[in-house]
């Protein structure tokens, strides 16, 4: 394992200076340990047994804790969560990200008003950039806006940043709201084409809050879409090999790149701990969501997500029926 | 047939028939007649398909019929992620609803007509659907689509389940090892036969009912399996390559 962090080290300090890697790389803002004040988590129904704690990675906290630290996370590893996300997915999110939006095909041939979308856990617009690109250039649609929305206004400020200077900002077809996901009261029932979510849902608290809300933003035909990590690989050795390197190595490079290994062990951890493809995909349907996919009974739920490079992430969607 | 020249045939037919004449699942899994099948698509599919099957003789077997069934559904552009894969599930609604209400465009009035005599006129019915749907001038870029290598499994699925229910309406009620052979023979003449009539000039397509007579009359003698497999794979072929052309590729 140890010969790995040499190597690996070596790769990042590559990967800052050569060119396939993104801006988000490059940035530096100061990391923030300030301990921010948190709206309490949404009310209501949600699952966990024991109301008063939820898992942050493996260690149990309570849910009010839970919202803050999260928070905390992502502003300590802010400036370098693009390195983590590379380190995840073995270097190709930026490919699955570009799969992702061409697979929801956003955009609307000949329409006057074209698509609402809203991206949540937005950060730094990564995902809505993508989204008003392939409107644009794919379905000449120069009306389709984005709504990016995170928790945390320093990962929003970067989105901010990085538009500033984009004709879409020009064009107003870009905006921002500082929200928890699991409650989105901001925006209005039935007002959103596309909900998307890309590797931020497995921080959430309330994760059928969030997919409730999703539900009551979107309008009637509107789709929720999800990109994210999934706890298990399908094949069970490539499976151990990859948990060795997510549990053994991550955390390590996580210290020595960014001095801050209880983050990196966080965001791993919040990895394992997220539903398998099967449960979450039941979980959308219970929010009232068509999954995709013909789910015929001899078919199963196939159909219903699509497993990216050996089941590493996955995509799942579903429709809010007409 | 005997057994060992049935395996003769899977092993002479091309690689990519093989798993269909190999496939040793249950004997159909629902026939039209029961009533306890599952319905094949939900209301919301249902009513985006219907509308975009209605779109395909205007705009082909394209994301475009799709995303103008949806909205003639009801539905939005974005709706159309409900389909994996895309136009190829036009193309699937019209194999299963076809092969669905196959059972009521044919009734076979006296016990005198024979088997064969019955999956013919099944076979010219089914096709006659292609015809009265409009999609038949479309029918090329639907076998493009079905010929593609993540559609292959479902096309094949829904060309053995058409063959089953072509032999259970004909009334061959056989359970014996012949079965399997019978399965594959008539999936294979039904699927050259079909990729004929996309070429079919003649009236009333009198060209196309020929040519199932020589088919069906192959099967009879030297148990048509690799003869018309390999011709239905070429017939494949080169009504890919034709679509190809059309589209301005140079092959
Ligand atoms: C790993 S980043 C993903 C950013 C971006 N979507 C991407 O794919 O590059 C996860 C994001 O989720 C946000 N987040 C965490 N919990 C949240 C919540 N409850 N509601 C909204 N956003 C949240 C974090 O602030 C962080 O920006």
């Amino acid at each position: 394992m140890a010969s790995i962090i040499p190597r690996a080290w070596k790769r990042l300090r590559l990967s800052k200076t050569s060119g396939w890697v993104c801006n988000d790389c490059r940035r530096t803002f100061a990391t923030s340990r300030v301990q921010r004040q948190q709206q309490p988590p949404a009310s209501g129904q949600h699952e966990s047994q024991d109301p008063k704690s939820t898992h942050f990675g493996f260690q149990t906290v309570t849910e009010e804790l839970k919202a803050g630290r999260v928070a905390n996370v992502f502003s300590s590893v802010a400036s370098s969560y693009d390195t983590m996300n590379d380190l995840m997915s073995l270097g190709i999110h930026r490919l699955w990200k570009d799969h992702f939006v061409r697979s929801l095909n956003p955009g609307s041939r000949n329409s006057v008003e074209g698509q609402k979308i809203l991206d949540i856990a937005g950060g730094t617009g990564d995902i809505a950039f993508r989204m008003l690109d392939h409107a644009s250039n794919i379905n000449h649609d120069n009306q389709t806006s984005v709504l990016v929305s995170d928790i945390n206004p320093e990962m929003l400020g970067e989105g901010r940043k990085r538009f500033a200077t984009s004709p879409y900002k020009a064009a107003g077809r870009v905006a921002f709201l500082e929200a928890n996901a699991e409650d989105l009261s901001a925006i209005n029932d039935s007002s959103i084409d596309l909900y998307t979510v890309a590797f931020g849902i497995r921080n959430f608290t309330y994760k059928q809050k969030a997919l409730e809300e999703a539900y009551r933003v979107l309008k009637p035909g509107g789709v929720f879409a999800c990109l994210e990590f999934t706890p298990q690989l399908r094949n069970p050795v490539m499976n151990a090999i990859y948990k060795r390197w997510s549990f053994g190595a991550i955390p390590l490079i996580g210290q020595v790149v960014a001095a801050d290994r209880d983050s990196y062990q966080y965001l791993v951890e919040s990895i394992e701990r997220f539903p398998s493809q099967e449960e979450f995909a039941g979980m959308i349907r219970k929010a009232g969501f068509l999954l995709p996919g013909h789910g015929g009974e001899e078919e199963g739920m196939q159909g219903a997500w699509e497993d990216l490079t050996m089941g590493i992430a996955a995509i799942h969607k579903g429709v809010k029926p007409a | 047939m005997s057994t060992p020249l049935a395996l003769r045939s899977i092993l002479r037919a091309p690689a990519a028939l093989r798993p269909l004449l190999l496939q040793q699942s249950s004997r159909a899994l629902y026939h039209s007649y029961e009533h306890d099948a599952p319905p094949a698509y939900r209301d919301p599919e249902n009513a985006i398909l219907s509308s975009a099957l209605a779109q395909v003789p205007t705009h082909g077997f394209t994301q475009e019929a799709l995303t103008l069934g949806a909205r003639d559904a009801g539905y939005l552009d974005i709706s159309t992620n409900l389909f994996p894969k895309g136009p190829f599930e036009i193309v699937k609604y019209h194999l299963v609803t076809q092969r669905l209400g196959l059972k009521d465009r044919v009734q076979f009035p006296d016990d005198k007509t024979g088997v064969g005599k019955r999956v013919r006129s099944l076979v010219l019915e089914r096709l006659r659907a292609n015809v009265e749907t409009g999609v038949l001038p479309q029918w090329q870029q639907a076998l493009a689509l079905m010929s593609l290598a993540e559609n292959i499994p479902a096309s094949l699925r829904e060309l053995s389940a058409l063959s089953d229910e072509i032999w259970f309406l004909a009334g061959d009620v056989s359970v014996d090892g012949s079965w399997y052979t019978k399965r594959a023979s008539l999936a294979a003449v039904y699927a050259a036969t079909e990729v004929y009539q996309t070429t079919d000039q003649s009236t009333e397509f009198r060209d196309t009912g020929l040519f199932l007579d020589r088919r069906l009359e192959e099967v009879r003698t030297v148990g048509g399996v690799v003869g018309s497999t390999i011709q239905w794979a070429g017939f494949q072929a080169g009504a890919v390559v034709n679509l190809m052309r059309s589209k301005g590729v140079k092959i």
